[in-house]
């Protein structure tokens, strides 16, 4: 028989108690949609975590602060993760060719009669190279193939210089937005500012900036800041000395893993760290790699996977044996059908290829109906994730190429029952 | 030319731990254009005599020659080619799909053989000779008997068959349909198909050219039908 025929021979056979085929692509429709749906919360997980740590280069390490909670209070382990500790980590770590040392905190800045509450950074003269290496945020309407420089980043004047970060001089950049808001139009360079209750005089503004990919601009808002020396911020915007963040910067990339152990030896003497009694040390800070990130994010999408492999299977199965179910059912009661179709010379193959053809198309159609449900519960998915689900678009043919292959896998027992009935038996069965 | 010819036909049947002979030993000469009515009681062996002629069953021993050709060794779907397009049935429960029309049933055993150009032409040519045309496109529920019968027969000429193999065809009928059936399967021998009929009926047997009598898995006498009346 023709395979269009075939096809149009199977169709019948599945169209002429559709009741009874739809229940049975149900076990197939919520194992794909299912399937599709967490697969979407994976990929959305995923996306989340890239773009949270987008911002560490391949050749950085970033180093933290242990920190644990006490008194409802975010407190430092041991000693403080110190600017001092950054500043020397470069001329003993050989690795290391550069260390920037960074600090952040809430400030209330005031000019005039006006005032902005805002997060400052207290950051080195280089900290424009790091934000471009980052790639995170450009000027407004900046073309993607041009390349940036600092000064692309600065509106008015200009940022502050290597002597100036030594000396800890009281000198700021504002945020776009931030001196708008601030100086209502008036020229803010060379003006005196306050923060908190230390006077600064400010040096540059900020161009206005966006994020770079699309979808964080609008939870970014790279326009509000104060950039200033980390110096001057530790000096002056702190009780107590504050902890650092450090982002040493390795001159071999292939050698992060070596960089990391040689900056671990250079804080535990400089922490008076050392081996415990089991062998491990009790370090009060943290390093991570880009990569540490993406092995972190990778196993966990390892996990993830199983979990879903495990989910799909069993979904499958159970939606397979239906359709295993029906078709032996529909053999059974059409084996007259068969025993006719036999006599007038279908062979053993047309007698398979028809019963199989059925199961495939149940599957497939459970199959279809089961990415389209996947796909209209990922907003459901998302408002139950914290807005995290996004369709994977291999999910689709992969939900749908599974199906097809339940159906073969599960139609071809009944079909090849049917290929093996007798056809005098058959044409006698009543 | 013998559409038909058996050698020492014979067919067991292994029941439990005894072996029934359906067919012990049949030779069986049939010539083209024949009308040939096969009768017995049951348990005689027509009906597995039908089933072999049919190439829906192979024989235990013995030689079965349709068209001079040896089909008596031929593989399930080699037999199932035979079936498609040398043989024709007309059943007595007719055996007709629910769910096709008369035109496509007709148009089935087309669709398993080989068959270019346009089938539904073929099989509409069909249902012209068995005067259905008007009911192409009806159920097999939406058709009296004979008009079912009518359609069988119709799917049993569309492939030109060599040979037509009828079992109890007027069976499930009233006499009078019956007997139009009948009227239809001797023109059809009259046009020069051969035609194979297994009935009880002594009158429906007389139709036909030559009726042989079964008993006991053989053929206890061979005559021509007006001898016999």
């Amino acid at each position: 028989m023709s395979p269009l025929n075939t096809l149009l021979t199977a169709l019948r056979g599945i169209s002429s108690n559709a009741l009874r085929t739809a229940l049975t692509t149900l076990g197939i429709v919520i194992g794909v949609a299912s399937v599709i749906a967490t697969l979407a919360l994976g990929n959305g997980a995923r996306a989340a975590v890239n773009a949270n740590f987008r911002f560490l280069g391949s050749d950085q390490i970033q180093i933290d602060q242990d920190l644990q909670l006490k008194n409802g209070q975010m407190q430092a382990v041991g000693k403080t993760l110190t600017y001092e500790d950054g500043l020397g980590m470069a001329s003993v770590v050989p690795l290391v060719d550069r260390a920037e040392m960074t600090v952040s905190g809430s400030a209330k800045l005031r000019y005039s009669r006006q005032t902005v509450d805002l997060t400052f950074q207290g950051t080195d003269a280089g900290a424009l190279l790091t934000v471009i290496s980052q790639g995170q945020v450009q000027p407004v309407g900046w073309p993607s193939n041009k390349a940036l420089t600092p000064k692309d980043f600065i509106g008015q004047g200009r940022f502050f210089t290597d002597a100036e970060v030594l000396d800890g001089d009281a000198v700021c950049v504002l945020g776009y937005q931030t001196a708008l808001d601030l100086f209502e139009g008036d020229n803010p360079i060379g003006q005196t500012v306050w923060v908190n209750r230390k006077s600064c005089q400010v040096i540059g503004v900020a161009a206005e900036l966006e994020a770079v990919s699309v979808e964080n601009r609008i939870n970014t808002r790279p326009n509000e800041g104060l950039f200033m020396p980390v110096s001057f911020a530790i000096q002056n915007l702190f009780d107590t000395e504050p902890w650092v963040t450090i982002i040493a910067h390795v001159t071999d990339e292939s050698k992060m893993e070596q960089a990391k152990a040689e900056i671990a030896t250079y804080l535990r003497q400089r922490h008076d760290i050392t081996q415990g009694p089991d062998g491990n040390y009790a370090d009060d800070f943290h390093m991570t790699t880009k990569q540490d990130v993406l092995g972190a994010q990778q196993q966990s999408a390892a996990t993830f996977s199983l979990l879903l492999t495990a989910l799909a299977v069993v979904s499958l199965v159970v939606g397979g044996i239906g359709i295993m179910n029906v078709m032996l059912v529909s053999v059974s009661e059409r084996t007259r059908e068969i025993g006719v179709r036999m006599a007038v010379g279908a062979r053993s193959r047309d007698v398979v290829a028809q019963f199989l053809l059925e199961a495939v198309l149940l599957s497939a159609g459970g199959g279809l109906l089961g990415i389209a449900m996947g796909v209209l519960t990922i907003p459901i998915a998302a408002s139950l994730n914290q807005g995290i689900a996004l369709l994977d678009p291999n999910s689709v043919p992969l939900a749908f190429g599974v199906s097809l292959i339940t159906g073969l896998v599960f139609g071809l027992y009944p079909a090849l029952r049917a290929a093996q009935l007798d056809p005098i038996e058959a044409l006698r069965y009543e | 030319m013998k559409i038909i010819q058996t050698e020492n036909l014979t067919r067991t049947y292994v029941v439990g731990n005894s072996t029934v002979n359906a067919l012990r030993g049949v030779n069986l000469d049939v010539e083209v254009g024949e009308f040939v009515a096969l009768m017995g009681p049951s348990g005689s062996g027509k009906s597995t005599m039908m089933h072999l002629l049919g190439c829906l069953d192979t024989p235990s021993a013995g030689r079965y020659l349709l068209e001079e050709r040896d089909v008596s060794t031929l593989t399930k779907d080699q037999r199932a080619a035979v079936r498609n397009n040398r043989i024709g049935f007309v059943f007595q429960t007719f055996n007709l799909l629910p769910r096709l029309n008369a035109l496509e049933n007709v148009v089935l055993p087309l669709l398993y053989g080989r068959n270019g150009g346009d089938m539904n032409q073929r099989a509409s040519e069909a249902l012209e000779r068995v005067g259905l045309t008007s009911r192409a496109q009806h159920r097999p529920n939406e058709l009296s008997g004979g008009e079912r019968q009518r359609v069988t027969i119709a799917r049993a000429l569309v492939t030109n068959p060599a040979l037509i193999l009828a079992d109890e065809p007027t069976g499930n009928l009233d006499s009078k349909t019956g007997a139009e059936i009948m009227r239809l399967l001797v023109e059809l021998c009259a046009e020069g198909h051969t035609i194979l009929m297994v009935t009880h009926d002594a009158k429906v047997a007389a139709h036909a050219g030559r009726i042989l009598q079964m008993q006991d898995g053989e053929i206890v006498n061979g005559r021509p039908a007006s001898v016999a009346a």
